[in-house]
């Protein structure tokens, strides 16, 4: 063996150096500072670490390896006294099929100020405490106790998930391996859209994948060692489309990942990295929620000190008696507020990594045809139905005398699944088409909607065409084989090749 | 007896003795009774078991030690002469390389040899000033050597209010009462200044009856209590079925608050270090104390909570730390961070280019691929050759054909069970390689065909899982039509022009193995 292969250098290797008096811009990233680049979809950025060590969101990069971004609002920071030198070049993104005429270019500075100092002292903090407990958990087999389980909680585009990334980036970096819960539906954390995700980070994100998280297992051999989330529905883009089932969903969420806790020394004393939609005092429900399901003792707040003066004076007693800490972190000067149209892009991108994978794997889908009348299909209910039907429906506890137990439980439970999904009486191409539906681990022969409302999800289908005369869908989905389920929730997400 | 054959017993005992690996009666008494037959090779054989007993593993260290204490015990001179000035270096470096059970009973030795006398002669076994040294070196580690056991000292009034402490815990654990905490930080604060060892003997004793009154005010209001402990004799108490437990605990607690602050040396074998981190605020004395003891070093706190450490086996053993967790291990606990002062440390802390280096230089070796950072010592190295490993076989395989499919998530109850260890580079059971055979194997197999069925008039055909063409091929030997590396869908009958590739099976059905595995283990209701 002479030497090992590397990422890219079968693809552009030979070029390289010829090419990088003319294609390549140098930029020298002094201690302490960090270049903020942005990369439009349409144009693909090779980004090399010439000199010196730098890092994006926690995750250092090779030095003298080209990386390859698209899509992307990123900064990479230069935390040690040499620097950190890099060069990049822009090429056409020949992957991503949009012809959209905005923002066609690169934009790029170098900010002196970043809160990256905090955040390190914010993960200081919480490694000394994982520190403790697992040296605490060492000496007392009977009574273990659980690392840090720290909630970031902030306004909207205030960096609460580049904080979550720095801060389970870090962790691993120092031979822990925090439990990462993305609550925010926007996004797709080792998933799509949509779904509410916990996820063991036993290694380093893949900076290349959109989102820059990575992705899940495959079938075969992937370039970055794929992570196992658990993933729930959700269904929705926003908490507030259907409270009920998001704070349903999030307590499920929060009772398997403290098992999950139970059955891992490592996890356990690592503890849990949360990160969350944009929440603010009015949202005191969910976050109470978020506290009692996770079990939270670290709370940290970016950059908004109402938030937190309001916080601490709602978790008083939780303060008083030490079982929480709430603390402040600087908003860094480098987030963007993203536009409506990147959000759905990415959201697009990264439904289409779920299915293709990226231009380091690339994965084969499988199509199907499947029978509409085969298949069970559900919709996550919208809040704004909810108001208008609330009149309407039954009030918590009935009198109603037990004459038939079984079906008036049945009912009962028909109502309870009611307020989250509702069975779509005439499923068609009008209420189908280019919808991604979640498909459930939900056993085709049961029916109870309690457990449909339990089941976490095995994957994602995609209802690429509907044919309602024959009573047909085609449908994508990532793994070949028979459809597995029989059991589907039409999520409102939507996608098209 | 000429030179060669000396050198043949030396070299034959040098053999012999690798076959001591377990604690083996025959064998230590067989190998001293050749030592005492050829005292002529004395300094040999003794060269030989000193070298066994510096290069052996230290698990076995023990058993050449005891084959040496036997030799001289039972033959004497010239082998405790000759040996006498090395004791101390041999049992030192045995002391340090083992667990603490071997070091119980290395002490045990030690006591045998302090009051052996050679036979017939009232000569000591080895030189005293060995025997002072040994003594000395242990009393470092804080291992109690049975001298003096009636004298009243520092140590064992400690030990009084180390009986006391479990008792006091379980109390105010029952009954939280301010005199009993009063009491017991009377008690705590007395355990500190008991570790000055500038304490005179009257000033002991004035702590001595002070202990035992509390004791007894104890033992009276105490009401199931035994007989035994109406004495001043410290004898464990049976009421107190878990003492150690509950010190443990405590322990842990102060180690957990940041009162008590761990530190671990590098050579294997060590006892963790104990430095007090002493909290801001003082509580008030109950108790009269002499002005004139001045407070207590922090050296002879550390010692007393080894000791207390050592007694009462906190964590069972000491614990194996690589370089770098023990870096980050004294780097984190550097950092003094409580509740109220967090946002204060958040806000301003500068972190220090060690804390900081615990992320970059602290693993110095980078992987020139993904970046991932490695520690230089035998784990790291380790680590990153099998990282390294990986990626060469994953960009072998990616270079060759790698159709794959993202596979179904788990459920809850699965994922619950999942072993997070087995995604990384460094699992054992590594998917890349368990395959490998397997497909080496079908690749030796035959090629599969399926024969185009007879009333088939189109030869193209296509693979139901990866929708790729197939283009039939004449076969001459059989004289059909054939659709290669392929086979018939399961289920399908002879006639049926439903294909797949026996690759593409192969790769679907794994994963769908791989997922009955799973399900078998926990049980999951299947469809």
């Amino acid at each position: 063996m002479t030497s090992v292969p590397t990422f890219g250098s079968d693809v552009f290797g030979g070029n390289e150096g010829d090419f990088e008096g003319d294609e390549f811009t140098e930029v020298f990233i002094p201690e302490g500072s960090e270049w903020r680049f942005e990369v439009p979809f349409k144009l693909t950025l090779k980004l090399i670490v010439v000199e010196g060590v730098g890092e994006i969101f926690g995750t250092e990069l090779p030095n003298n390896v080209q990386l390859q971004l698209s899509g992307v609002k990123y900064a990479i920071y230069s935390p040690l006294e040499a620097g950190c030198k890099v060069k990049y070049s822009t090429v056409p993104n020949n992957n991503f099929a949009a012809s959209t005429s905005d923002d066609s270019e690169v934009s790029e500075y170098i900010s002196e100020e970043t809160p990256m100092n905090q955040y390190l002292n914010l993960h200081l903090f919480l490694e000394q405490k994982r520190q403790k407990i697992s040296e605490f958990n060492m000496g007392n087999i009977s009574e273990q106790k659980k690392g840090p389980k720290v909630l970031i909680i902030g306004s909207p585009f205030s960096g609460k998930t580049s904080l979550s990334k720095i801060l389970c980036s870090y962790a691993y970096k120092m031979n822990s391996s925090p439990v990462l819960v993305n609550l925010n539906p926007r996004d797709g954390v080792f998933s799509i859209p949509g779904s509410l995700t916990a996820t063991p980070i036993s290694d380093s994100f893949d900076l290349e994948s959109t989102n820059g998280y990575g992705g899940s297992l495959t079938s075969g051999t992937t370039t970055h060692n794929p992570k196992q989330p658990l993933v729930m529905n959700f269904g929705l883009l926003k908490p507030e489309d259907n409270l009920e089932l998001y704070k349903y969903q999030i307590s499920r969420l929060g009772i398997a990942v403290m098992s999950r806790l139970e059955e891992d020394v490592l996890l356990k004393s690592s503890g849990l990295i949360i990160d969350t939609p944009p929440l603010s005092i009015k949202d005191v429900t969910i976050i109470e929620n978020i506290i009692s399901d996770f079990e939270i003792d670290t709370i940290a707040v970016i950059g908004n000190e109402r938030l937190l003066i309001d916080l601490k004076k709602k978790f008083k007693h939780k303060i008083n008696s030490s079982s929480l800490d709430i603390v402040k972190v600087a908003k860094s000067g480098g987030v963007v507020e993203l536009d409506e149209k990147y959000i759905r892009d990415i959201q697009q991108e990264s439904i289409r990594e779920y299915f293709h994978g990226n231009f380091r794997n690339t994965l084969s889908p499988f199509k199907t045809d499947i029978d509409i009348k085969d298949y069970k299909f559900f919709s996550c209910f919208e809040a704004s139905e909810l108001n208008s039907n609330l009149a309407f429906l039954p009030s918590g506890d009935s009198f109603t005398p037990e004459e038939s137990e079984a079906s008036e439980k049945e009912k009962k439970d028909r109502f309870d699944l009611d307020k989250y999904y509702r069975l779509l009486e005439e499923p068609n191409a009008s209420n189908l088409e280019n919808c991604i539906l979640a498909i459930t681990q939900l056993p085709s022969r049961n029916n109870s909607p309690k457990d449909l409302l339990n089941a976490c999800v095995l994957g994602y289908a995609h209802a690429s065409k509907v044919e309602d005369t024959k009573q047909k869908i085609k449908v994508l989905v990532p793994f070949p084989g028979a459809f597995p389920r029989n059991h589907l929730i039409v999520t409102a997400i939507r996608y098209t090749e | 007896m000429n030179k060669d054959a000396k050198s043949i017993i030396v070299e034959d005992y040098a053999q012999s003795l690798t076959e001591l690996t377990f604690n083996s009666r025959p064998i230590i008494y067989n190998l001293t009774i050749i030592a005492r037959e050829n005292t002529e090779v004395a300094d040999g054989i003794l060269k030989a078991i000193t070298n066994r007993i510096y290069k052996c593993i230290p698990d076995q260290k023990l058993f050449a030690l005891y084959l040496l204490d036997s030799i001289c015990k039972t033959v004497g001179d010239p082998y405790n002469t000759l040996v006498g000035d090395e004791v101390f270096n041999i049992f030192s470096h045995v002391y340090l390389l083992v667990n603490n059970t071997i070091r119980q009973k290395l002490v045990n030795l030690f006591e045998s040899w302090k009051t052996f006398k050679i036979k017939g002669t009232n000569l000591p076994l080895f030189p005293q000033d060995q025997i002072d040294r040994i003594f000395s070196f242990l009393s470092q580690a804080n291992v109690k050597t049975g001298t003096n056991p009636a004298q009243l000292t520092n140590r064992s009034l400690i030990d009084d209010i180390d009986t006391l402490i479990p008792i006091f815990q379980k109390k105010m654990y029952e009954k939280p009462d301010p005199k009993l905490t009063d009491k017991y930080n009377a008690l705590t604060q007395l355990k500190v200044l008991l570790s000055n060892q500038a304490m005179k003997l009257n000033e002991l004793q004035a702590v001595q009856s002070q202990l035992n009154a509390i004791k007894q005010q104890e033992l009276n209001s105490k009401k199931n209590m035994s007989p035994s402990m109406a004495s001043s004799t410290i004898n464990p108490i049976p009421s107190e079925a878990k003492p150690n437990n509950k010190v443990n605990e405590l322990f842990g607690m102060l180690v957990v608050s940041g009162l008590i602050h761990v530190d671990q040396s590098l050579k294997p074998g060590s006892l963790p270090t104990y430095r007090l981190n002493f909290p801001k605020r003082k509580y008030h004395s109950t108790m009269n104390i002499p002005n004139n003891v001045a407070l207590p070093s922090n050296s002879v706190l550390e010692q007393l909570l080894v000791s207390t450490h050592a007694k009462f086996n906190v964590s069972g053993k000491s614990i194996a730390r690589t370089e770098y967790e023990q870096l980050k291990f004294n780097e984190l606990n550097r950092l003094s961070i409580d509740s109220t002062g967090l946002q204060n440390f958040v806000n301003s802390n500068a972190a220090s280019a060690s804390e900081k280096s615990l992320l970059y230089e602290a693993k110095p070796s980078k992987c020139g691929t993904c970046g991932k950072r490695f520690t230089d010592d035998e784990d790291g190295t380790q680590k990153r050759r099998m990282h390294l490993d990986w990626h060469f076989r994953v960009n072998k395989k990616l270079s060759t054909s790698n159709v794959q499919s993202r596979i179904w998530y788990l459920d809850d109850y699965e994922w619950v069970k999942f072993k997070e260890a087995s995604l990384s580079e460094y699992s054992t059971a590594d998917p890349v390689d368990s395959n490998n055979p397997v497909e080496t194997v079908e690749e030796q197999k035959e090629i599969p065909f399926v024969p185009v069925p007879m009333n088939e008039t189109n030869m193209n055909n296509k693979c139901l899982i990866c929708r790729d063409q197939v283009k039939a091929t004449y076969n001459d030997d059989l004289g059909e039509w054939c659709w290669y590396n392929c086979i018939r869908a399961p289920g399908e009958g002879k006639n049926s022009r439903k294909i797949v590739h026996a690759t593409c099976f192969s790769e679907a059905n794994r994963k769908r193995g791989a997922d009955d595995d799973l399900t078998n283990v926990v049980k999951r209701e299947k469809l």
